[in-house]
């Protein structure tokens, strides 16, 4: 039965104008979303040689500055800012912090439209006050990102319900199931086999389009094979899950209206509503302390601790002896105090840190636990860390940032209290941000997404004799 | 080849098939007539497995259609009274797919002689289905019955809607299946037509099968007298 139905499917799909028709939508749809996605890459790329070639000119600037210093010149620059003083290397001369696009970073948008991709963190600033958000359109947000992860979770699901919802119920109403089931055949075996062969071609036709998308688009996918292939995985993965859906509908729903209503109302359960209410209840049961709130804590604190800055200079040059042995001047300004203050500040501060840091954790957490309800978050977690948008992609460069500006800090210190001039030969041992993509490519995801077609096709072929009774042409 | 033993359907209260016993053997075109809701495709719907009786069994070459359907349906074929086909393929393709999957494979050239066998004619082979008179379509519904080598046909009312000269060529085709020893049971309210075609008659009532004759000793106005009886058309019997 197989090779007949395999041969007479495509006959039929190709004279229905279906096949022509999907090939089309899909290359649009694949076209538009990836070139969509790229344009982003592209501008995320742009930004950050943007600001990293201002460093560089701002470096030359530097260099100009101190060779004249060095030289016993006069500058014409404000007296704070010449960078023999290491506060001013430290403050007006940062390094960039950049995040750059992982390779499939195009896929998916995911955290890039809320999180900026480069800080520039300086000896003065508070590192947990750096400000990692983007300025994003409220209406962009709004829509979300058109995406390959936008076709691939929301529109996909669609295709495929167009494509599956009346495989049983079409020759049901057409009249030649009668002729159909009156052949010594399973008619849940064909309504198996059908959809199989649907699941077959359509996958054909979405790893061809896919990848003469990418092709045409400059990116050699293939460059990035375990990427690559664990995306066509899950795209093949989430594709079953909803044939798997549109055959337990064929089976036990009934007309092809009742079958497209109910699989219409599964894509809004799975890809709307489950998603949204996981997050709505995350939020409710560990909600974000206030940043404002933080932030007026963090000032308050300040403004205590600059009342008392010589006391804690005392505290800090007891704790650090070396500076008041290298120190031969003994001479203490603003910065020896503030910076001093800053690191109390810091160790102060550091547990509402930790409890803001600890509720995210906790939310994603409790998401994680329930996302086998959703396929769609599924999908959507595993774009996002094969693209390297993930939240924990987010976070991890947040750490980093945050390691990167304790060691930019740690490095101009003791310039700072051995009350020694930053030089042009001190410049090539400043430290450099390089940014460690932490996450790892896992196919989880992947996995849970084959177990629930699994269930549900089980369901269909195990438990569709139990409860249909008599058979199918009584449902009609 | 096909026997019914008691064979009975009940819809709630509601007995659309009410102890039948039949027995069509090999060679033999059974009739069955009756008016509409007399339990004539109920009868068929069993004997194709596709509804299960409520008591009483029914086979087919031996087998109990309930507890084989599958197999059973190796032996038959089905034509009902709108034979709907795939219009997108030919005939040779519909005739291809529907005996491919009853487990047949088939040449081109064997494909073509069973639809000229059912009477097709050889420049329509290659049209779509969407293209075909009912007629034309029951042909291939009769080359699917001579390709699958089936024992037992099961017509539910096939000349229905066919102008004289298709079902007259229908009829000759049953005629051509009975003498290589095809049983068939055919539900019709066509009395012409059953007197012509068939070697046995039965008229049905409210899921009772009321009467039965043998064709041959029956004309054709005594077969109708008999119908008109059993229906209670008085006026119209007298």
């Amino acid at each position: 039965m197989l090779s007949y139905n395999f041969k007479y499917e495509l006959k039929l799909l190709l004279r229905s104008r279906w096949i022509q028709l999907l090939s089309v939508v899909l290359l649009l749809l694949f076209g538009f979303s990836a070139f969509n996605g790229m344009e982003k890459v592209e501008k995320r790329k742009n930004d950050i040689i943007a600001a990293k070639l201002e460093v560089e000119e701002n470096d030359k600037l530097m260099l100009q500055l101190l060779d004249s210093v060095e030289r016993g010149l006069a500058v014409s620059v404000p007296r704070w800012t010449i960078p023999s003083n290491p506060m001013a290397v430290g403050n007006y001369h940062p390094r960039v912090a950049a995040m750059e696009p992982q390779p499939m970073a195009f896929i998916a948008t995911g955290q890039a439209d809320l999180f900026t991709h480069y800080v520039k963190p300086t000896v003065s600033g508070d590192d947990f006050a750096l400000n990692f958000t983007e300025m994003t359109s409220p209406v962009q947000l709004l829509f979300g990102s058109f995406d390959l992860a936008f076709v691939i979770i929301y529109l996909l699901p669609l295709l495929i319900i167009a494509f599956s919802y009346n495989v049983l119920s079409a020759e049901k109403e057409s009249g030649s199931l009668r002729l159909l089931a009156a052949q010594p055949i399973g008619i849940q075996n064909w309504v198996l086999q059908k959809l199989g062969l649907r699941f077959f071609w359509l996958a054909i036709l979405v790893i061809t389009v896919l990848t003469v998308v990418l092709v045409v688009l400059g990116i050699n996918p293939f460059s990035e094979v375990a990427i690559y292939s664990g995306l066509l995985g899950l795209v093949l993965a989430y594709m079953l899950f909803w044939f798997a859906v549109a055959f337990l509908v064929n089976l036990w729903v009934g007309s092809s209206a009742k079958n497209a209503v109910a699989m219409l109302g599964l894509w809004v359960v799975f890809v709307l509503l489950v998603p949204s209410v996981l997050n709505q209840l995350g939020n409710t049961l560990y909600p974000m302390p206030s940043r404002s709130l933080m932030i007026n804590e963090m000032r308050s604190m300040k403004a205590e601790v600059t009342e008392k800055q010589d006391e804690i200079l005392d505290n800090f040059l007891r704790d650090h002896p070396e500076y008041a042995i290298n120190d031969t001047t003994q001479q203490r300004g603003f910065y020896h105090r503030y910076m001093a203050s800053q690191k109390l500040v810091k160790e102060e501060m550091a547990p509402l840190i930790s409890s803001y840091e600890e509720q995210l954790r906790n939310q994603q957490n409790w998401i994680g636990k329930f996302k086998w309800l959703s396929p769609a978050i599924i999908a959507q977690e595993s774009l996002n860390k094969m693209a390297g948008t993930a939240t924990e992609d987010y976070e991890g460069f947040r750490k980093q940032v945050v390691g990167f500006a304790g060691k930019w800090r740690e490095h101009l210190m003791p310039f700072l209290y051995n009350n020694q001039d930053f030089s042009q030969a001190d410049y090539d041992a400043l430290p450099r941000f390089t940014y460690q993509n932490e996450t790892e490519l896992q196919f989880g995801g992947l996995g849970i997404l084959l177990a629930l077609s699994l269930v549900l096709f089980a369901t269909g072929i195990f438990g569709y004799k139990k409860l249909s009774g008599a058979g199918i042409l009584d449902q009609a | 080849m096909i026997i019914t033993d008691n064979l009975t359907k009940k819809y709630g209260a509601h007995t659309a098939l009410d102890h039948l016993n039949l027995n069509v053997n090999a060679g033999e075109i059974y009739c069955l007539l009756g008016a509409n809701g007399a339990g004539k495709t109920t009868t068929i719907n069993l004997l194709l497995g596709f509804i299960e009786p409520t008591s009483g069994s029914a086979f087919i070459n031996q087998l109990n259609v309930k507890d084989d359907a599958k197999a059973t349906k190796r032996f038959l074929a089905y034509i009902p009274e709108n034979l709907m086909l795939y219009p997108n393929l030919t005939a040779v393709e519909n005739l291809d797919y529907f005996s491919g999957i009853a487990g047949k494979t088939l040449s081109k050239s064997d494909l073509k002689a069973f639809l000229e066998e059912a009477g097709l004619q050889a420049e329509a082979f290659q049209n779509r289905i969407a293209t075909f008179s009912k007629g034309m379509r029951q042909k291939v519904g009769i080359a699917i019955a001579l390709a699958k080598e089936a024992k037992v046909l099961l017509l539910d009312e096939p000349t229905s809607g066919l102008d004289p000269k298709a079902s007259n060529e229908f009829g000759l085709l049953l005629q051509q299946l009975r003498s290589k020893g095809v049983a068939t049971l055919m539900a019709t309210h066509d009395l012409f037509r059953a007197k012509e075609v068939g070697s046995h008659i039965g008229i049905m009532k409210d899921g009772q099968l009321k009467q039965q004759f043998v064709a041959e000793d029956i004309s054709l106005s005594e077969l109708e007298q008999a119908y008109l009886n059993t229906m209670d058309y008085k006026e119209l019997a007298s």
